[in-house]
């Protein structure tokens, strides 16, 4: 065949894929995190039934492994105020905290192993109002924002996008499309030295 | 290779908009055209286009590893000389490349043409990758074509796996940058940056204007932050202009596409490669202007700036005579001629420009451009193309 076997788009409002690095230690893990089926479908690392067993898998052990609750407020208290769910766990009405993503290790992404179940942050690791960007993108929606798009529509020029969760055993864990090095201690000089020559064109600068 | 005429998908509009492909139609003219499409054999598309582009890409970095060590050549190209070393260093260190896209002129008898090489800040990515991919699985799916054509495209996954191999260590930091006001080229850009994340890399977009220069000689985006690594959708020659010219070679930025590629994305290119292999199947006879050898050419032939995008100030000249030309600002840094093709593949009213695209220096995708004339302007149209069951 002469053609991709697959294309993923998450600009095209459907897939957010993220590098992450658990905060729990194994910093050189390398994972893929989806928030939700149609953006693992979309992304192409998986296929379309791959996506579905992994993401049936964070299903099933989200329920298992979520720490339960007895009222909403109570499990607010401990995820953040619109984090929790109720479900039917062993004939029993409990409150959850809800399915915020999926993560699976990069290197198991073509054979077996579990996908694991991502929660909203704690309340701890996001307070309410926290101005930090994995903490609004964790609060704001349970899915990725897909506001983009190919024809030149605007997007933030600090384009990394990160966003906080927790796992079922309480470790906080952000999610990043890649990674971070530190920022520069050096200071600006000046700003505007290239672009000039486009300014004094009409026609485009690419061919 | 046919020319089909094909019914466009009912909504077409909408399907190529759910891809995020926003610029189907440029100044309320059909810039995606699906209604026709052209069939290729395999036997073409593998013989006549894949293997010519590889080879004609083997033939340029000849040229590159010439190019670099004469400095007639660099005058030659206009190349500014301050800029020389800085060239000279990205090839030598073998700094990697992105993509590229040959323009070929191929009508499925004989060898296909080079017409121009356009290395450095190609656009017709998108359309080429994603929304003819989209397009024929659709026309399979709906029956307009028979299950099992194909296409030469799997441009989307050497995109992602070339953005993973450009720098070491990977992942890396990577910025991307376009001009303000240009939806073509965000819309590029936008999706280099969808592969670059699929990559695995950190990517983020700056506007060209809005690089500023840190004191310790490193270029940073609107947000301060110093870029180490810069896919730029912004030609070479304008850089080598402009007030940051000289800080440059010590930005210690990864540029992508390499400096090298300004030897390569220069009119002067196609004189200079027939220059080193006349005769060769898939050049056509070209010289610099002034050169007492354009007297040997056609009476049919082409006149292009050295710098020229989008076909404009190309002329094409026949017995002295003008038969069509593009205005525009180029042309200050001199000019070539080269025989006008005879294989232009055309049907009434149209003329087709075949795109062959490099990823990686390897040959791995094809677009087509219609236009009524036979200069491919930036008014031209994108038909997509599959290769038969």
């Amino acid at each position: 065949m002469k053609r991709s076997t697959q294309i993923g788009l998450a600009a095209a409002g459907v897939v957010l894929v993220a590098t992450i690095w658990a905060s729990s230690g194994s910093d050189d893990e390398e994972s893929l995190v989806y928030n939700n089926l149609a953006e693992c479908r979309a992304g192409g690392q998986l296929s379309s039934s791959q996506c579905e067993q992994r993401f049936n898998e964070a299903s099933a052990s989200h329920l298992r492994d979520a720490k339960k609750f007895t009222s909403t407020s109570a499990c607010e208290a401990e995820y953040g105020s619109g984090s929790c769910q109720s479900a039917v766990w062993n004939g029993a009405q409990v409150i959850v905290p809800a399915l915020a993503g999926f993560m699976l290790a990069r290197s198991l992404t073509q054979g077996g192993g579990a996908a694991q179940p991502l929660l909203p942050p704690t309340r701890q690791a996001c307070p309410p109002g926290s101005p930090a960007q994995e903490c609004q993108q964790a609060r704001s929606s349970s899915s990725s924002s897909g506001s983009g798009g190919y024809g030149g529509s605007s997007r933030s020029s600090s384009s990394s996008s990160s966003r906080a969760y927790s796992t079922t055993s309480g470790a906080a864990l952000v999610a990043r499309s890649g990674t971070v090095s530190g920022t520069s201690s050096a200071t600006t000089v000046s700003r505007g030295g290239f672009g000039s020559t486009s300014r004094s064109y009409s026609s485009s600068s690419s061919s | 290779m046919r020319r089909v005429s094909l019914p466009p998908r009912p909504d077409w509009q909408d399907q190529v908009e759910r891809l995020g492909f926003a610029f189907h139609t440029i100044d309320g003219e059909t810039y995606w055209d699906e209604s026709a499409a052209y069939a290729f054999t395999l036997e073409q598309i593998e013989r006549d286009i894949e293997a010519p582009t590889d080879a004609i890409e083997q033939l340029c970095f000849a040229f590159i590893e010439k190019a670099i060590g004469d400095d007639e050549i660099l005058s030659r190209l206009a190349i500014p000389d301050g800029q020389w070393d800085f060239i000279r260093s990205s090839w030598q260190n073998g700094e990697r490349n992105l993509y590229g896209r040959l323009d070929l002129a191929y009508d499925g008898r004989g060898p296909a043409k080079l017409l121009e090489y356009n290395a450095d800040t190609p656009t017709g990515l998108f359309e080429s990758s994603v929304v003819q991919w989209d397009w024929l699985e659709q026309a399979m799916a709906r029956g307009a074509l028979p299950p099992g054509c194909d296409q030469f495209n799997s441009l989307h996954e050497r995109l992602i796996g070339a953005f993973a191999h450009l720098r070491s260590p990977s992942p890396y930091r990577l910025h991307l940058t376009c001009v303000q006001n240009s939806n073509e080229d965000k819309g590029t850009v936008d999706y280099l940056m969808d592969c670059a994340v699929q990559a695995g890399l950190d990517a983020r977009f700056t506007f060209i204007e809005e690089i500023g220069l840190l004191s310790d000689g490193r270029f940073c985006d609107g947000a301060n932050q110093p870029i180490e690594t810069l896919f730029k959708l912004y030609p070479w020659e304008w850089l080598f202009r402009e007030s940051y010219a000289k800080n440059l070679a010590t930005s210690r930025c990864q540029f992508i596409e390499p400096p090298w590629k300004a030897i390569l994305s220069n009119k002067g290119l196609l004189a200079c490669l027939w220059e080193m292999e006349a005769g060769h199947p898939n050049l056509l006879p070209a010289f610099f202007e002034g050169d007492p050898r354009c007297a040997g050419l056609s009476p049919r032939h082409v006149r292009k700036p050295l710098y020229s995008r989008e076909g404009a100030n190309v002329t094409l000249i026949e017995r002295g005579k003008v038969l069509d030309s593009d205005d525009g600002p180029y042309g200050a840094e001199g000019f070539i001629l080269q025989d006008a093709a005879q294989n232009l593949f055309g049907s009434p009213g149209n003329y087709a420009v075949l795109g062959s695209w490099l990823v990686a220096s390897q040959a791995c995708g094809l677009c087509i451009r219609e236009d009524a004339s036979p200069i491919t302007k930036n008014t031209s149209r994108f038909v997509p193309h599959y290769i038969e069951a």
